[in-house]
């Protein structure tokens, strides 16, 4: 029985864009996780925070939805790093909140790696230049 | 909240502080702290259980939770004091976590135990000699053992001692050997975990 060998290809055609699609996610995972550290400290600049509102703000600001239980851990971290700084608060709501604030070294750190991720993202740009009408 | 919210709700609290119970208290009740606050934020003015479970979910499993808090920490104690001590600890730590945590405490402590062996009986040698060493000795049949350490005497005429004094520079370049390999290893384990946990968190 003669097969035509293109129906095997059209079978992969949907397989192959599948794992490439995986591939940009994962790699879309791995540049937000590089960021991710500057984009708490950047959201607390200008005023403190408590979790669910840096998660908020990460979510509809940058874009990035993180799992809700991993926000804490990388606070407790950035404050034994002397970036931020904690306290609990009586709020409205009827229960204390903890509210998160950048510390004067934190402010420093976030100002290096604002500079430094500028000069990254603008370096990526000049080499993406040329493909700027293969966008349109 | 309603009684069965906040029932639910405890009952995940004490779920998370379960698998934390490797921190001290004063760690585990701030975690506490800011997962119920984070969860009556969550649901605001609404109280359903099943609004309570949502928020819960959220948050992910205790197992999760727990992982996410104890690595993080014990990853920034490795990395600001990485004595061996240090590290042993954060993988005893650790150790319950996963299946890999288990496996890696076993491993240090049977690098860091078999190391203190050959160097304590290293330095033993000088004032033990005709019983500290690496012993083959024969057991039932025709099969044999070997044995590191002290030796009572009558074992130790049993048997056959392999290699006299050079235990002494051998016991000592294996010890140190093995007692580096099995402190790079546990640095490489508290961060594999940390990676693990933290895969998928953006």
């Amino acid at each position: 029985m003669n097969e035509d060998p293109s129906d095997d290809r059209r079978d992969d055609a949907p397989r192959q864009i599948t794992g490439r699609a995986q591939e940009l996610s994962k790699w879309e995972t791995e540049v937000r996780r590089g960021g991710l550290g500057l984009a708490v400290l950047a959201i607390l600049w200008p005023e403190r925070l408590y979790g669910l509102e840096i998660l908020r703000r990460l979510d509809s600001q940058a874009g990035m939805t993180i799992p809700e239980g991993t926000i804490y851990p990388l606070l407790s971290r950035m404050k034994a790093e002397g970036m931020v700084d904690s306290a609990w608060v009586e709020a409205d709501a009827g229960h204390p909140r903890k509210y998160y604030s950048l510390t004067d070294p934190g402010r420093q750190r976030v100002r290096e790696m604002a500079q430094s991720w500028r000069a990254f993202a603008q370096g990526l740009e000049r080499l993406l230049a040329p493909m700027e009408g293969d966008f349109r | 909240m309603s009684d069965a919210g906040m029932a639910h709700l405890d009952c995940y609290l004490d779920q998370v502080r379960r698998y934390l119970k490797p921190l001290p208290k004063s760690e585990i009740d701030e975690i506490i702290a800011e997962l119920r606050s984070h969860v009556l934020d969550k649901l605001g003015g609404q109280q359903t259980p099943n609004q309570v479970e949502a928020a819960i979910a959220a948050l992910g499993s205790p197992r999760e939770v727990a992982r996410f808090n104890l690595t993080e920490r014990v990853n920034a104690e490795v990395e600001e004091d990485r004595s061996p001590l240090t590290v042993l600890r954060g993988i005893v730590r650790l150790a319950g976590l996963s299946l890999y945590g288990a496996f890696a405490g076993l491993v240090s402590f049977a690098g860091y135990g078999i190391a203190a062996s050959f160097l304590i009986t290293a330095a033993v040698k000088p004032f033990a000699r005709s019983n500290a060493g690496l012993w083959r000795t024969r057991e039932d049949g025709d099969s044999y053992s070997l044995a590191l350490g002290v030796m009572s005497h009558a074992r130790a005429h049993q048997g056959h001692e392999l290699l006299g004094w050079w235990i002494i520079p051998i016991g000592v370049a294996v010890g140190l050997i093995l007692g580096w390999l099995t402190w790079r290893f546990g640095l490489f384990s508290v961060r594999l975990m940390r990676r693990s946990a933290r895969r998928g968190r953006v």
